[in-house]
């Protein structure tokens, strides 16, 4: 650490952390209604659709905790100067969490815009947009009033408008369900393949360059093309969602086509990765900061590139859509991408907030370790129950809970695997959160 | 390759990228009025679409294939189970589904909230959307409706029971409802006429039984045919 004000950023990770944890409690709840039956007196009080607005709003919001704090922590040493405001990213912060708290209580009682993921109903949403601008507004003069700009810095101040804006087509209530979906993706799809690509690319960027000691023209020269990359095969990759919701019928070649080719900046991001570490000028020190960073490229790469592209073909999605194949993916996605990003980035930045080189890592490399092989048999048993699902109930045409049945076991094994996940979370949440320094043998 | 080089890949791409999407948008804009009847999109629809997003019903159940997986698809739900299989199940959901192993909150809808949902579904269930999802294709029938249909050609008495509502109870190969038990095998233990009877006036042969009478709902004929179409269900 080497400016005060990038203390505001331990506050952000020490916040997303414990809602990480809240929301594998719900996920947990989700698995276990697929399996067990759940009483209808409780069905009518804590419904699955409740949870599972919980547990998608709550990876939100710590990712993007998550995220700005990352964010907070590199503009200072990108730009060479203290963040513009402190008390503001300290009161967003706080206006965040308030939102938050108030959206997850709403939701149990009932008041929701009911569009999936993006549950949070307009009066909510309006300080949802305030705490953004304040956001924007902070690391924008800050980076404005600094003036020394690098393509880190300028890909993450893009990534982070382009999100905001983005956001803004989920708030208006459309009157037609196919315009509804249509734009529901502009913040879906063009977040976590577009936007939030940008982000993690810059962040991804910093961080190895300090990690490695690499050039930063040779690491920066990488990021140009991969986001570049991104951005061709991502935005009309948007696509892949138009295939059966009412729009032309072109939209099958477009999505088709260009979503086909998104697998490709993610190689490029893993290869480049491998490359930098490999020509490294730095020792490696804290080496579960290391494992982090290739575990997060090799997981993207499984979970959106291998697995996007298993159903991203027309031929393929016809049977495949709105299945557990589309949960296996997202589970994988998601976490591979960015839960694996945002935890690097705090195991790179936590220990130096807290003024520790070299940080005792026994605990968090059995968390890395069991929560990364229990997300990836989870990918497996949630896709095998796709799998019988997309032939049971769409290929066979038997009837939606006759699949379920025989999904049940598959269900019932993700369950399982999930508290072996909780396990794994609780021990990384933990050593974040009480990280100390390496005993010197 | 130099850093100038990588900056123009990025600019070019993105703006191409931009360029066909903004486009196609700015088309499908233009198109959607005829592919998802906007003539047809009325105020009850828009209600319907209300009700859907307060019940949070999305969260649940896919709707175009989007949502939550944890419940039936609802974009032809309307040619699935009817506008009284979906009343029946929207109202009563702790008897519709009582004798399922995952259940379905009852959320005290009131009779014109549901009929907007009716409404609503009715529209969506008519968007051509590339005729999906496939397991209530119309082009390609699902094997469940294929050996219904191959029964409707040896007895009428299938059409009754697909269309008379007792598919919003019973099943038949894994397509129906659970509130009644499946009627695969009924042939074996219920001859027609003892099923005639039961159907008739339930109450009379058992008297705890909480199958509605069907006496009202059927002609004679129609018992009749429904009748001897399940006593041959063996
Ligand atoms: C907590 C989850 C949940 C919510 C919320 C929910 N449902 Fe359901 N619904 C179910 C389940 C589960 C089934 C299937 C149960 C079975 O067949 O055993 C079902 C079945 C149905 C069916 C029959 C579908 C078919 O093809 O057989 C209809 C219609 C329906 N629901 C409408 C609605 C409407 C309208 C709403 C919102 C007012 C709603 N549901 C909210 C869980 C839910
Ligand atoms: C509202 C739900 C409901 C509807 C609609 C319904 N049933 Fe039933 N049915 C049941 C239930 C529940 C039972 C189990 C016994 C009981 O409680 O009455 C049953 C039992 C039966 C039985 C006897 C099964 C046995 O094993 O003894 C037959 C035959 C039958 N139904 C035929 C029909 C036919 C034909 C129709 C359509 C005309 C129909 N049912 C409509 C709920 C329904
Ligand atoms: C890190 C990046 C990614 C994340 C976090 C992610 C996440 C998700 C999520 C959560 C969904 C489900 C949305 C819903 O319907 O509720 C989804 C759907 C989908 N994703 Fe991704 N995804 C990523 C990258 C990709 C890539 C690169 C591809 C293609 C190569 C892809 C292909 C698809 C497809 C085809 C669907 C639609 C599934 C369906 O029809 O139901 N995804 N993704
Ligand atoms: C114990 C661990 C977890 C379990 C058991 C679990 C279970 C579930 C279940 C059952 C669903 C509902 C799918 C449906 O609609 O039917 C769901 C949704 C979802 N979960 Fe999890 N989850 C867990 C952890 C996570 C983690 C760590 C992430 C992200 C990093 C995540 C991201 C998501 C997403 C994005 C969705 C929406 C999926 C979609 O729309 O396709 N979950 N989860
Ligand atoms: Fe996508």
């Amino acid at each position: 650490m080497e400016y005060r004000s990038q203390k505001v950023a331990y506050w952000y990770f020490a916040a997303a952390l414990p809602l990480f944890v809240l929301q594998i409690f719900l996920g947990l709840y989700l698995a276990f209604s697929y399996t067990f039956t759940v009483p209808q007196a409780v069905v009518d009080v804590f419904p699955f659709a409740t949870a599972r607005a919980m547990h998608t709003n709550l990876l939100v919001l710590w990712m993007l905790l998550g995220f700005m704090g990352g964010t907070y922590y590199i503009v200072p040493e990108e730009t060479g100067s203290e963040i513009y405001s402190e008390k503001l990213a300290f009161l967003q912060l706080f206006a965040l969490l308030a939102i938050g708290v108030t959206a997850l209580a709403g939701f149990f009682l009932g008041w929701t815009k009911g569009r999936p993921l993006l549950e949070i109903p307009p009066p909510l949403n309006y300080f949802v947009v305030a705490g953004a601008l304040l956001f924007l507004f902070n690391v924008g003069m800050t980076m404005v009033r600094a003036s020394r700009w690098t393509a880190t810095q300028g890909t993450l101040l893009g990534g982070l408008v382009f999100l905001a804006l983005l956001y803004l087509f989920g708030i208006p209530f459309y009157r037609n369900e196919v315009v509804d979906w249509y734009y529901w993706w502009w913040v879906i799809h063009l977040w976590v393949e577009g936007a939030w690509e940008l982000v993690t690319a810059s962040i991804f960027a910093f961080v190895l360059m300090n990690l490695t000691g690499v050039d930063r023209q040779v690491v920066e020269k990488w990021l140009y093309v991969e986001i570049g990359l991104f951005l061709f095969t991502g935005i009309a990759g948007t696509g892949h969602h138009y295939y059966w919701i009412g729009a032309p019928r072109y939209w099958l070649w477009i999505g088709g086509i260009f979503s086909a080719l998104e697998p490709l900046p993610i190689v490029l991001m893993l290869v480049d990765t491998m490359n930098h570490i490999k020509e490294r000028k730095n020792p490696i020190v804290n080496r579960l900061t290391w494992t982090y960073a290739v575990g997060c490229a090799v997981m993207h790469f499984i979970g959106a590139g291998v697995w996007g592209f298993l159903h991203t073909l027309p031929q393929i999605n016809y049977y495949t859509h709105g299945s557990q194949v589309t949960a296996s993916h997202g589970h994988l996605a998601f976490f591979g991408a960015y839960a694996l990003l945002n935890l690097m980035t705090f195991y790179y930045a936590m220990p130096r907030l807290k003024g520790i080189r070299e940080y005792d890592d026994t605990r968090g490399k059995y968390g890395f370790w069991i929560m990364t092989s229990a997300m990836m048999l989870m990918g497996l048993t949630f896709g095998v129950a796709g799998v019988l699902q997309s032939y049971i109930e769409r290929v066979l045409g038997l009837g939606f809970m006759t699949a379920q049945s025989y999904m049940r076991l598959w269900m019932g094994a993700t369950f399982f695997l999930g508290l072996v996940f909780l396990s794994g979370v609780l021990t990384t949440v933990t050593d974040l959160l009480t990280i100390r320094p390496k005993a010197r043998a | 390759m130099s850093k100038k080089t990588a900056f123009w890949i990025f600019l070019i791409g993105t703006l191409s990228s931009a360029a066909l999407f903004l486009w196609a948008t700015y088309d499908t804009q233009r198109q959607i009025a005829a592919l998802s009847h906007v003539d047809k999109l009325s105020d009850e629809v828009v209600a319907g679409k209300r009700a859907f997003q307060k019940h949070n019903c999305n969260d649940c159940h896919t709707i175009l294939g989007f949502g939550g997986y944890y419940a039936p698809d609802l974009t032809r739900v309307v040619q699935r189970v009817g506008e009284d299989g979906i009343r029946f199940r929207v109202q009563h959901p702790e008897r519709a589904f009582a004798n399922s192993w995952r259940k379905m909150p009852q959320q005290n809808l009131s009779d014109g909230e549901i009929s907007d949902l009716i409404a609503f579904f009715t529209w969506v269930g008519n968007v051509n959307n590339n005729d999906w999802p496939p397991q209530d294709s119309r082009k390609r029938l699902s094997r469940g409706e294929q050996m219904m249909v191959a029964s409707v050609g040896v007895s009428p008495g299938a059409a009754v029971f697909q269309t008379k509502g007792c598919m919003n109870c019973h099943s038949l190969h894994g397509t129906g409802g659970t509130f009644g038990p499946a009627l695969d095998k009924i042939g074996a233990s219920l001859s027609a006429e003892e099923i005639r009877k039961y159907v008739t006036d339930p109450k009379a042969v058992n008297p705890k039984a909480m199958m509605p009478p069907q006496k009202d709902n059927l002609t004679g004929r129609e018992l009749e045919e429904v009748a001897r179409f399940l006593s041959a269900q063996k």
